[in-house]
């Protein structure tokens, strides 16, 4: 530059002026707001950065909300088996309180005079059992699986259904051929258009070297046979096997009708499924991710889920006994119903005695679907403690990159302030004394 | 030796009075007009007289004096390259400033830094609002089927829709008024324009009567750098011959060759030409291609006839030939550029027409219609995933598609059975990758050709799909033919059409053409009579309720947070781009305003480069042309000093011709 002139010289000291200002203003906008940027334009990557980590936040806080209420639902549930624990223990000190010590008094009444008595008790407590199963948690049903809104368990003509199907329900054996069931008809005879099944545990096979041993056909017992009357080959169990070494005696076989096969085999199903398989999943914070067929990923999920046929248990054992404990509790109590004079009717004493070993085996069931819950509320314990430290660090993660060091902040306000005074100040000087001033 | 002048001398010393009395003005005239804008400082311009030349009489040896100063005139003081400088820099200055104005108005809108609510100052409005929405969802997965919380979305995404149409709102308001302005600057424009013609007029009319009209030319100096800003411009200035051997200067002002396209001209169209000028005029309509007259939503200028100021053309009217010239998209840089880019800039939602024939960056420039689309395109993926997901076909615990026999069980529920769909087999490679649907195409050669057979099932993977698809399509099913498995579905399936959550408006179901504006809680939502579907699963042939089931929320939840693609061409078919951005809805916001911020920053780095640049310029063109106390003073002193020495110089010849005069020749008298 050749020439400052006056005006020139004015016009930088207004620029730079101007300059100092703006500094001194965004100092001022530090100290004021708290933070490092106040816009993506002051920073793109890290505002960026700052709004996942509180999008991140904000989920983490309505999933630890969603944990909370799945956690206390579980301790409510919690609260509803330890109740039934407590009424089929045996070791809580008040066994007259129990099914197991009510069970065993009933066995082991040296008089049995109280035996009645006992079974309307069993009666009782297992009906407890239920009503402890049909608890609500909020507007819900605990244990009713997907179906929070229905009651789950319902007693009816003293059979128990859980969401409508029978809880012994079972998949009912009935001799196959080829894998699947053989009809017959209404008497049990080889049809292929029968409507009629016939029931596994009614049949009795004997050795077909056996049966052609016996030569006399009087006193041969009765056997199926085919269209032609020749005996049908089976194999042990009953089924229709061309290679079988046996044959099917038909003395006192039992048969059911193809309807009530399938609508047993379709409650045997439904309850499977819905004690085994059916689920649903809320948001604690693991994850919640779908898979590229829009199936949600399992283990990203929570399956609060608690359905009440898990611990009770459902359908009947090999013996054909029931495996739940309010169906055992309540052939318990018809036996001791038929007690007379203090003493069993005929083998009922043995079949008490075999009932009360299936309840212990019920009971075992329950204590360990009971254990396996805790396990689940013990999970969401610690998800919980797990959510509120992520909570913070994420709160610390933002902050770091937010929130302005105080120290530097101040500094540099002071700092600028600094500078805009001195300019300031040199603004008094800017039109300095010309020429002119000296002029005589 | 050549005649002397007895009163030569005089002269000399008036002619000095004169000189450095005239000097005294041009410094007076500079120290009062310190403070004008645009005055350039002015000189005297005084030379050396000398009369006489040779003659009959003249001898070599004589000695030849000058008689004095003469002014010849008062010139400014200007450098013109200084001028050509600084107009590059306003030009740029113009641009860039406009645009970040632009963009710091759209980020006043759509950038969520610091905003919030209370306590969570910071987590942003319509950002945080989505979590908003994602945390009822959760309530609603956790307790399915329960009224209030289906009413708790309801009101979670009533007030994320009202963000979208409060961004959307301001957004078009800024559009307006950015659009108003733009109207206003060509005016603006408009106005210098005429008046450079105006004052061309009267510098021409003064000089032809030897007048330099400086400060009408400090006038027209003003005008050209105001016009600067808005525009890049060539100035320059040539001579032209008025008759009679007299020439007056020229001044032509034409667009500065912005355009980089070489084959363009008419970013130099002339729109000052000595004593006539253009004027710039938007079109209401203006011609596409193909010849046909089309809606001017490029903001195309035209550029109108030369004329004086009493509306008469050149006499040459080959200058006029072509007029009115439609200017080209790039043809204009400054303000007024960056202005019609705000309003233009379409970025990935510009149309293929307009990066073919308007402008082959149109991809990259992102104005306001760019955030207005962006937001809208966001608006709508959100209503469809939400909509799609909230209708659907029911299926079994199996994930079987089922359809209603029409019969109900004994508790009054309807049945419902599988649809008997035949497995079909479909080829793909070692890759995965599909190849044909067996029975249909013909079995591809080679060795790693595997069959894969599959039952229809809501979870079968893409290839399945297409297989399907193409089953329904070509083979059909029970003798009839469908569009696509959909179509099958709509047709045999049971449909169970929750209805639609967002609509068009409060008071409809409409679903087509959402965008942010108008983006609405549907009115069968907002009514109760539609709500959300929780579960498409009909358990056991509907024979097992399962109220609480709850897989569709699921499905809506993890929507929130799952990446999908953002295609340009769902807002727009004519869209060049088929992709905009992949991420979930809160990253699409976000990534939003990183393109925003990012503008943002390097047009304000631009802006600081060209304005610090610009003011060096001022200041050097201050250094030449401005006045300065100092020179002032100097200048006032040397004159003073003159004009005294000029007076003492008259006293002096007066008293030597006195002497000559009254003292002379008087001896012995």
């Amino acid at each position: 530059m050749i020439r400052a002139t006056t005006g020139g010289v004015l016009r930088g000291y207004r620029t730079n002026l101007t300059k100092s200002f703006v500094t001194l203003n965004k100092a001022r906008e530090t100290v004021l707001t708290q933070r490092n940027f106040n816009s993506y334009a002051e920073n793109p990557a890290a505002a960026a950065k700052a709004f996942q980590l509180r999008k991140s936040r904000m989920s983490v806080k309505s999933q630890y909300s969603i944990c909370d209420d799945t956690y206390r639902k579980f301790q409510t549930a919690w609260t509803s088996l330890d109740s039934i624990d407590k009424l089929i223990d045996t070791d809580n000190g008040s066994a007259m309180k129990t099914i197991s010590g009510t069970t065993l008094n009933a066995l082991n009444d040296p008089t049995a005079d109280a035996r009645v008595q006992l079974g309307k008790a069993l009666d009782q407590m297992s009906e407890n059992i239920i009503q402890n199963l049909n608890q609500k948690y909020g507007e819900n049903f605990i244990f009713s699986g997907a179906d929070g809104q229905n009651v789950p368990f319902e007693v009816v003509d003293n059979k128990l259904y859980y969401r409508g199907i029978p809880v012994d329900a079972t998949e009912p054996s009935v001799v196959l051929s080829g894998g699947s069931p053989q009809t017959v008809d209404s008497q049990g005879n080889l049809d292929p258009n029968g409507s009629y099944y016939i029931c596994s545990d009614s049949v009795s096979t004997m050795k077909a070297s056996d049966f052609d041993a016996i030569t006399d056909p009087t006193k041969q017992p009765q056997v199926m046979r085919d269209a032609a009357g020749n005996p049908v080959k089976v194999d042990q169990a009953g089924n229709l096997d061309p290679n079988g070494d046996y044959v099917m005696v038909t003395t006192d076989i039992k048969t059911m009708s193809k309807a009530q096969y399938e609508s047993d085999m379709q409650n045997a199903e439904k309850l499977e499924y819905l004690a085994e398989h059916e689920k649903y999943f809320v948001d604690i914070g693991l994850g919640f991710q779908e898979n590229e067929k829009g199936q949600l990923i399992e283990s990203s999920g929570f399956n609060a889920a608690l359905n009440g046929l898990t611990f009770i248990g459902y359908g009947v054992d090999k013996d054909g006994d029931p495996r739940n404990i309010y169906s055992l509790v309540q052939k318990m109590k018809d036996l001791t119903a038929r007690v007379s004079d203090g003493k069993w009717e005929g083998t009922d004493g043995d079949e008490f005695t075999r009932l009360v070993k299936k309840l212990e085996a019920a009971s075992s069931n329950f204590k360990t679907e009971y254990t396996n819950m805790d396990a689940g509320t013990t999970k969401l314990e610690n998800n919980l403690q797990l959510l509120k430290e992520n909570f913070y660090n994420l709160q610390e993660q933002y902050s770091a990159l937010e929130d302005a060091d105080m120290v530097e902040s101040i500094s540099n306000f002071i700092w600028a302030q600094y500078c805009y005074n001195s300019a300031l100040k040199v603004g008094n000087s800017v039109l300095s004394e010309s020429l002119m001033d000296y002029l005589n | 030796m050549g005649t002397v002048g007895t009163f030569d001398t005089f002269t000399t010393a008036r002619l000095g009075i004169y000189a450095a009395q005239k000097g005294l003005s041009v410094t007076g005239n500079n120290i009062s007009n310190i403070n004008t804008v645009g005055y350039t400082r002015q000189r005297l311009d005084q030379v050396s007289l000398k009369t006489g030349g040779n003659d009959m009489y003249r001898s070599q040896l004589d000695a030849h004096v000058g008689t004095g100063a003469l002014i010849r005139g008062i010139n400014q003081i200007r450098d013109p390259y200084l001028d050509i400088r600084y107009r590059a820099e306003a030009s740029s200055v113009g641009y860039t400033d406009k645009m970040l104005t632009g963009l710091d108005q759209v980020a006043s809108i759509l950038d969520e830094v610091g905003r919030g609510e209370d306590q969570n100052l910071g987590d942003g409005m319509l950002y945080a609002q989505l979590q908003k929405l994602a945390e009822s969802l959760r309530g609603l997965s956790a307790s399915a089927g329960t009224e209030s919380n289906d009413t708790l979305v309801r009101t979670s995404a009533d007030a994320l829709v009202t963000l979208f149409n409060t961004y959307a709102g301001k957004l078009e308001t800024l559009r307006q008024n950015t659009e108003n302005g733009f109207k206003d600057d060509v005016t603006a424009v408009n106005e210098i324009l005429t008046s450079i013609r105006d004052l061309n007029s009267a510098i021409r009319k003064s000089e032809i009567f030897g007048d330099n009209a400086l400060e009408l030319r400090d006038e027209r100096n003003r005008q050209i750098d105001a016009l600067s800003e808005y525009m890049q411009i060539d100035v320059t200035y040539s001579m032209e011959d008025i008759g009679a051997g007299q020439q007056v200067e020229k001044l032509t002002i034409r667009l500065g060759n912005a355009n980089p396209d070489p084959n363009v001209d008419t970013d130099q169209t002339c729109l000052i030409d000595g004593i006539y000028g253009a004027q710039l005029e938007m079109p209401e309509k203006v011609k596409a291609p193909d010849g046909t007259e089309v809606d001017n939503e490029h903001y195309f200028l035209n550029v109108t006839k030369l004329v004086d100021s009493k509306n008469r053309e050149p006499k040459d009217t080959s200058i006029n030939a072509g007029r009115p010239v439609t200017l080209d998209d790039n043809d204009l840089y400054g303000s007024l550029q960056a202005t019609r880019e705000l309003l233009t800039g379409n970025g990935t939602f510009s149309t293929q027409n307009t990066i073919d024939n308007v402008d082959e960056n149109a991809a990259i420039e992102r104005g306001i219609p760019f955030y207005q689309k962006s937001l809208d395109l966001l608006a709508r993926q959100f209503a469809k995933v939400y909509n799609d997901l909230n209708q659907g076909h029911a299926i079994n615990q199996k994930g079987e598609y089922v359809y209603n026999t029409g019969t109900l069980d004994d508790k009054g529920n309807p049945i419902y059975k599988p649809l008997e769909v035949p497995e079909i087999t479909y080829y793909v490679d070692s890759a995965g990758e599909y190849l044909g649907l067996k029975g249909l195409d013909t079995p591809p050669a080679g060795t790693d050709v595997k069959e894969i057979t599959v039952k229809l099932n809501k979870n079968i993977n893409d290839n399945a799909q297409t297989a399907f698809n193409k089953y329904f399509a070509h083979l059909g099913f029970n003798g009839k033919i469908y569009a696509d498995t959909k179509d099958f579905l709509d047709q045999n399936g049971e449909t169970m059409n929750g209805g639609p959550l967002f609509s068009i408006r409060g008071d409809s179901d409409i679903t087509e053409g959402i965008t942010a504006s108008n983006i609405s809680v549907s009115h069968s939502w907002s009514e109760g009579d539609t709500k959300i579907i929780t579960s498409y699963i009909k358990l056991f042939d509907g024979s097992v309720s399962n109220t609480t089931q709850n897989e569709n929320v699921d499905h809506m939840l993890t929507k929130i947070n799952e990446s999908l693609l953002y295609n340009p061409k769902d807002l727009d078919p004519n869209a060049a781009s088929d992709k905009l951005f992949y991420g979930s809805f809160n990253d699409m916001l976000s990534n939003m305003c990183i393109s925003l911020g990012n503008d943002q920053r390097s047009t304000n780095t631009m802006l600081n480069s060209h304005y610090t640049l610009m003011i060096d310029v001022d200041t050097s063109r201050d250094s030449v042309s401005g006045v300065d106390l100092n020179d002032e003073a100097m200048n006032m002193m040397q004159f003073q000093k003159a004009y005294s020495a000029a007076c003492r110089l008259m006293t002096a010849v007066d008293e030597a011709l006195d002497r000559l005069i009254n003292n002379t020749g008087i001896a012995g008298r």
